[in-house]
């Protein structure tokens, strides 16, 4: 059984299915990439998978190591490893970044650090990514660029240390440095402990994140699944071709 | 001597002042403001437009006697006692001052915190220049004012007087603490005149003992001459038993700034003034408002400002959270003079409802006799935004957490920017005591935005 098992997958959003039947498999120390024309239904999963309130799961299953993850609140699935990179990252108005990122490790390590303690792993993680020590005294996400705030989501990752990491878009919107500085940010947290979703439309950043696996989505299902090679070759045609195959 | 509200008693109130040492000019605004007050009638909500959203006769009980001191009685602690340091406190309990803490900074600078009483024979010129000014000026200054405030022109009791010389610059903050340990009626009074080009901190407390009921009427005269500073804040601490009068006004000279503070989150009843008459060329207001309303309140915030003369500006901003059955009113008043030109106003509130069954009124109301300014209104009600809980709780955050997390930061750029040493860290415990307290199961959540994302 793989750490991440998708079954039969359908879900709605306001009445309408959006996804019609997806499964798919993720081990952790594995990369897949998943692919696929806007309204494919891939941003929907990944917030399916990260419990987002506005998506209701009507049939089929999401297990993750053995627990079944639909019965569970957004944060008891972040407590279990769970790591959603958002495409949107929302401003969250008066709450500062420092005592947002330290109540959400206590949370997710289960333990209260010590604040020195976590002020040395913020700012050494803050340097990693080029994050500005004016973070520290922003709000969640409030003013922040386009690229500030996907910097700041993986900041978040490296620091809540997840097992199961979807990146929803992360490379949307970004220049050729920040989607640089961001996919090594995301490739130096690989390892046998992190199993990656990334879902993205374009296939520049897996260029510097190379998929083990590459999965393409549209109409709600997987169409079409591959090596990284797929990815190439998507590249090449578009999806044009696949819609039409498929 | 007690004398019953509804029926105030003028020799009786000469007969107090003589005991008391009052001047004559004194004993004669007295009488007068007891004739104007025969000759009122108590606010009317159904007539008078200043009390319309709140019903006086439903909130307001006057068939009370006016309290007498009693001895000895204790207060709670002021917000002076979290600053490092301290300050000047002034303890006012059940109508008479207890007594006054002195700081050795502020008496090098020689300010003046004491009875107003007193004052009023030591320091004539300034109490007699000031007192009762700006409650019944004629001349469009004054607030036409009802019978709550010629009551208090009349009867008041444990008034305070503070001084700050010109070009004084005080550092550590001066404190009113006006504590109610008895039933009845409360009339403290405050008259504080901040010299040219001085800087200040003042605080007025209110707090009361467990269970007390009580009217509180209360008048704040605070005049700030030509260049001074002032930081003022007013902290609502009442217990469940207090109905608040409050006026305070201040009239604000030329280049003077004030940044000020109410924040609400006590009493049965808060009927709350903020005014600001600024009256010289330059002046600048900033009045800031926090107020938590929970079951049972209602809180009626009118902050007033006055644009007598040109080129100043003013920025109101209040925010408040209710819950429960509870009821808040914003009703910003702006008036700008026909002299008024160059001016810059905005009045902005933002109401933000956790739990079913609370409701915010909010009216911003503008009278503009001069052409060449710039104003600006706003006013917005809403719920916890979900979009922000999911964020939170996708990091692993708990919802409970979350939304403490979420209302605090409500309130951050408020508390930020108000800066007041004490008054700060004591609205912060304030605000997660109601958290705390508050059943967050049944804190409703706006989906809007979430679905708007899907």
């Amino acid at each position: 059984m793989a750490d991440l098992e998708i079954r039969d997958l359908t879900v709605e959003a306001d009445g309408n299915e959006i996804l019609r039947g997806v499964s798919l498999d993720l081990d952790r120390g594995r990369t897949i990439a998943l692919m696929g024309p806007n309204g494919s239904g891939k941003s929907t999963l990944a917030y399916t998978i990260a419990g987002h309130p506005s998506y209701e799961v009507t049939g089929g299953t999401i297990t993750w190591r053995g627990t079944e993850l639909n019965e569970l609140s957004p944060d008891e699935r972040a407590r279990l490893g769970v790591f959603l990179a958002m495409q949107y990252p929302v401003e969250v108005p008066g709450v500062s970044v420092t005592n947002f990122l330290r109540t959400a490790v206590n949370a997710v390590g289960g333990e209260e650090l010590p604040v020195r303690t976590f002020m040395e792993r913020l700012r050494a993680e803050m340097a990693e990514l080029q994050v500005d020590e004016s973070f520290l005294q922003r709000s969640v996400n409030e003013g922040f660029s386009g690229g500030e705030k996907k910097r700041f989501e993986i900041l978040q990752m490296a620091l809540l240390k997840p097992q199961l990491a979807v990146l929803d878009e992360t490379d949307s919107g970004l220049d050729v440095d920040a989607l640089r500085i961001v996919s090594e940010g995301v490739d130096r947290l690989r390892s046998p402990e992190l199993g990656v979703l990334i879902i993205t439309h374009y296939t520049r950043i897996l260029r510097y994140i190379r998929p083990d696996e590459v999965h393409v989505m549209s109409g709600g299902r997987v169409v079409a699944s591959g090596g990284p090679e797929l990815a190439d070759e998507l590249e090449e045609h578009g999806y044009e071709r696949l819609k039409t195959s498929a | 001597m007690t004398t019953i509200l509804s029926d105030l008693d003028e020799g009786g109130l000469v007969a107090r002042g003589e005991a008391g040492g009052e001047p004559s000019w004194l004993l004669d605004r007295r009488r007068a403001a007891a004739r104007r007050f025969v000759g009122q009638a108590w606010p009317d909500s159904h007539v008078d437009e200043f009390w319309r959203s709140t019903p006086f006769d439903v909130r307001f009980d006057v068939g009370r006697a006016i309290a007498a001191a009693t001895a000895a009685a204790e207060a709670p602690a002021s917000v002076l006692d979290r600053v490092e340091g301290g300050g000047v406190l002034v303890r006012v309990v059940d109508g008479a001052l207890v007594d006054v803490t002195a700081h050795p900074d502020a008496t090098a600078a020689g300010v003046v915190a004491m009875d107003l009483g007193r004052a009023a024979v030591e320091h004539a010129d300034l109490v007699e220049a000031h007192l009762g000014r700006l409650t019944t000026s004629g001349d469009g200054t004054g607030s036409d004012e009802d019978r709550t405030v010629s009551l208090s022109d009349a009867a008041w009791t444990g008034g305070v007087f503070i001084h700050v010389p010109d070009e004084a610059v005080v550092d550590v903050p001066l404190s009113v603490h006006v504590h109610v340990a008895t039933p009845g009626a409360h009339l403290p009074r405050i008259l504080a005149v901040i010299g040219r080009h001085a800087r200040a901190t003042l605080y007025l407390e209110h707090t009361s003992a467990p269970g007390v009921d009580a009217l509180v009427d209360e008048v704040a005269e605070i005049v700030v001459l030509d260049g001074a500073t002032l930081r003022l804040a007013s902290v609502q601490d009442w217990g469940d038993g207090v109905q608040h009068l409050g006026l305070q006004k201040a009239e604000v000279h030329r280049d003077a700034t004030v940044r000020s503070l109410a924040f609400t989150a006590g009493g049965a009843t808060v009927r709350l003034r903020p005014e600001f008459d600024l009256v010289g060329p330059g002046a600048e207001v900033r009045p800031l408002g926090i107020y938590l309303a929970s079951d049972g309140q209602w809180f009626d915030l009118q902050p007033f400002v006055r644009h007598i003369a040109p080129r100043a500006s003013s920025d109101v901003l209040f925010k408040g959270a209710l819950q429960g059955r509870s009821r808040t009113v914003f009703r910003g008043n702006v008036f700008v003079g026909r002299d008024a030109v160059g001016t810059a106003t905005d009045e902005n509130n933002r109401s933000l409802i956790l739990t079913e069954g609370a409701r915010a009124d909010a009216t911003p109301f503008l009278e503009i006799e001069c052409n060449d300014i710039t104003a600006g209104h706003g006013s917005a009600t809403g719920q916890i935004d979900a979009r922000h809980l999911y964020y939170l709780r996708s990091r692993g955050i708990d919802r409970d957490t979350a939304l403490r997390l979420i209302v605090r930061g409500y309130f951050t750029d408020v508390l930020e920017e108000a800066g007041l040493p004490g008054v700060t860290e004591h609205a912060l415990d304030v605000i997660e005591r109601r958290i705390a307290d508050a059943d967050l199961s049944a804190i409703q959540v706006n989906d809007l935005g979430l679905r708007e994302e899907s």
